[in-house]
């Protein structure tokens, strides 16, 4: 398109700098400039990490230190190991979330779409309208709750409202009901069972959707900040955004340490992101064009 | 009605209905129950029985007050500026342009870091010595988290730097989804480009937007971790959200009856905000 653009200023007789070149090029400024806006905070959040502490206290402020040093990150990775316990928390914890909630989710997915049983339009009713009700009002009794249970300071305190949550049932309903009806008439006039058509049939089709929506929930599960702060409060069990925070107040002085701290724990989710861009930009998508 | 699959309808649902009951339906029933209580934390049962005396005196705290002022302040900051950035980032990147995969990762990536890595990284833009004071410390005189007139502001830049991403993807795709057709017939027609926009894109990317408001509010109103971290909902309870206040009911001075009041309070608010919404922005007419 823009090499038909380009001759048809030509043909026009338009010099060098038309008003459709300029255009682009302010887009390009713009788009570019923004770029460099968004990218600033991940500068400096490297840069100090880098930077000795004694430059950062003597000589102010610099896009780019005079000098620089990975012995912060060192200590983190090598000689204070305890960021990887934090890492391997989180990352069973929104694991074990994930699975969870395929799982689970699929299944009453699979009932109140292919299996007819009495209520479950009501039932899908009530978790459809719960959808609007924002997680966390309801911190306080849920709070009590899980100390009832004798769940505070656990994995499972972290884990179990959170597979409660209705999102996934909502994406995988809608998208279950589009699946022809037609591909499982065969499997069932051959006597298949429910949980074959759902493990051999409904499952093996939804493998995007799944994908998409594990992804989501895996991201979301690792970045939870308020709950894991309320129900866990042991610094071996601690997961990386509650740690981070513990780590700024210990080295308040230190702003190297806990940029290199902050750099660190993001690197997991990064790598995901690298990984599975397109995926995962899909399934944002898809979210907004369900909801 | 088939028996077998009435049996294993049931069997499949039970799970999930197993969870929700427990760590969803219950609390929520709790709440409102707890709510009507001067909560003992430590021996439910001694908890004394007070009707509505706690939304009465909610009603009457300045500090609610404030708190709900406050959240309305951030959400009316926040959206807007999300909106309009998100809508430039996703036509801009619409458009074919050189590095579009790297302009998008950029974009996007904050997305996926945790508030508390967001929050403290932005405390560093705005502290002594960081960016935003070094360049422009004649205008906030120090730190804007220190100013009663610049720490909202503040709280509003990070968090459209951690979300805009998000909705730029969702806008993107509402972009992608206007027939391109439409635009060659209106470069026949000889429409400029504010024309297109105002009478083709922005129609069409109606459904977008909407979502885009609508779970920007909904999500805003809910914002902690950014004051939380970075201003404690200081200076003088400038930057004091009503999830923050919440939290410090609940987990600091432990006055769980009133802070359930203050949740169900939330969730009155929240659930009319998007009726509202639903209803001033038309979805309904779909």
């Amino acid at each position: 398109m823009s090499n038909r653009e380009a001759t048809d200023a030509e043909r026009a007789g338009v010099g060098w700098l038309n008003s459709r070149r300029l255009y682009r090029i302010g887009v390009y400024v713009a788009m570019y400039g923004l770029a460099i806006a968004f990218f600033i905070p991940y500068w400096r959040m490297f840069q100090l990490s880098v930077t000795p502490m004694r430059v950062i206290a003597e000589s102010g402020f610099h896009w780019i230190p005079p000098e620089f040093t990975f012995a912060v990150w060192r200590r983190f990775l090598l000689e204070e190991p305890i960021i990887y316990r934090w890492a391997f928390n989180t990352f069973l914890i929104s694991s074990i979330t994930t699975v969870i909630v395929l799982v689970v989710d699929s299944m009453i997915a699979f009932s109140i779409t292919r299996l007819r049983w009495p209520g479950s339009r009501l039932i899908f009713g009530i978790i459809m309208a719960s959808f609007m009700i924002p997680g966390y009002v309801n911190i306080i009794p849920l709070f009590t709750l899980i100390n009832d249970l004798g769940l505070v300071n656990s994995y499972w305190a972290i884990i179990l409202p959170f597979a409660a949550g209705p999102l996934g049932v909502f994406l995988l309903v809608q998208f279950f009901r589009d699946i022809p009806e037609e591909l499982e008439e065969a499997a069932r006039l051959d006597g298949f069972s429910p949980l074959r058509i759902y493990a051999r049939i409904i499952v093996p089709l939804s493998t995007p959707i799944l994908t998409a929506l594990g992804l989501f929930v895996f991201i979301w599960s690792w970045n939870q900040f308020l709950w894991p702060l309320i129900v866990i409060n042991r610094d071996t069990l601690y997961t990386l955004p509650i740690g981070v925070v513990t780590l700024r107040s210990v080295n308040a002085l230190s702003p190297n340490v806990i940029m290199a701290s902050l750099a660190i724990a993001s690197l997991p989710l990064f790598v995901v992101f690298l990984l599975f861009q397109d995926k995962l930009i899909s399934s944002v998508q898809m979210q907004a064009s369900t909801g | 009605m088939d028996t077998r699959d009435a049996v294993a309808g049931v069997l499949f649902a039970l799970p999930y209905l197993a969870l929700f009951t427990v760590f969803l339906l219950y609390p929520l029933v709790k709440g409102l129950y707890m709510s009507l209580f001067e909560w003992n934390f430590l021996t439910p049962s001694k908890s004394e029985f007070v009707g509505l005396q706690n939304y009465a005196y909610l009603l009457q705290d300045p500090n609610f007050w404030n708190a709900l002022f406050n959240t309305v302040e951030f959400v009316v900051l926040t959206v807007p500026l999300i909106v309009i950035l998100s809508l430039v980032l996703a036509l801009g990147l619409n458009k074919q342009l050189t590095g579009k995969r790297v302009l998008q990762f950029v974009y996007f990536s904050p997305y996926v870091l945790t508030v508390s890595v967001v929050a403290i990284v932005w405390e560093q833009m705005f502290a002594q010595g960081g960016v935003f004071t070094h360049y422009l410390g004649w205008l906030f005189q120090g730190s804007p988290l220190n100013s009663e007139f610049w720490a909202m502001p503040a709280l509003v830049v990070t968090t459209a730097w951690w979300q805009t991403g998000f909705y730029f993807a969702v806008l993107l795709a509402a972009r992608q989804n206007v027939p391109e057709t439409l635009y060659e017939a209106a470069r026949l027609d000889g429409a400029g480009p504010w024309r297109t926009l105002r009478d083709i894109t922005l129609p069409h990317m109606k459904n977008g937007l909407l979502f885009v408001v609508i779970a920007s509010t909904i999500f805003q109103f809910q914002v902690f971790g950014q004051p939380f971290l970075m201003t404690e909902g200081g200076p003088v309870g400038s930057t004091q959200t009503l999830v923050l206040y919440l939290y410090e009911l609940g987990f600091q001075t432990r006055e769980l009856g009133f802070g359930a009041a203050v949740g169900y309070t939330l969730l009155i608010v929240l659930v009319s905000i998007s009726l509202l919404n639903y209803y001033l922005l038309g979805v309904g007419d779909e």
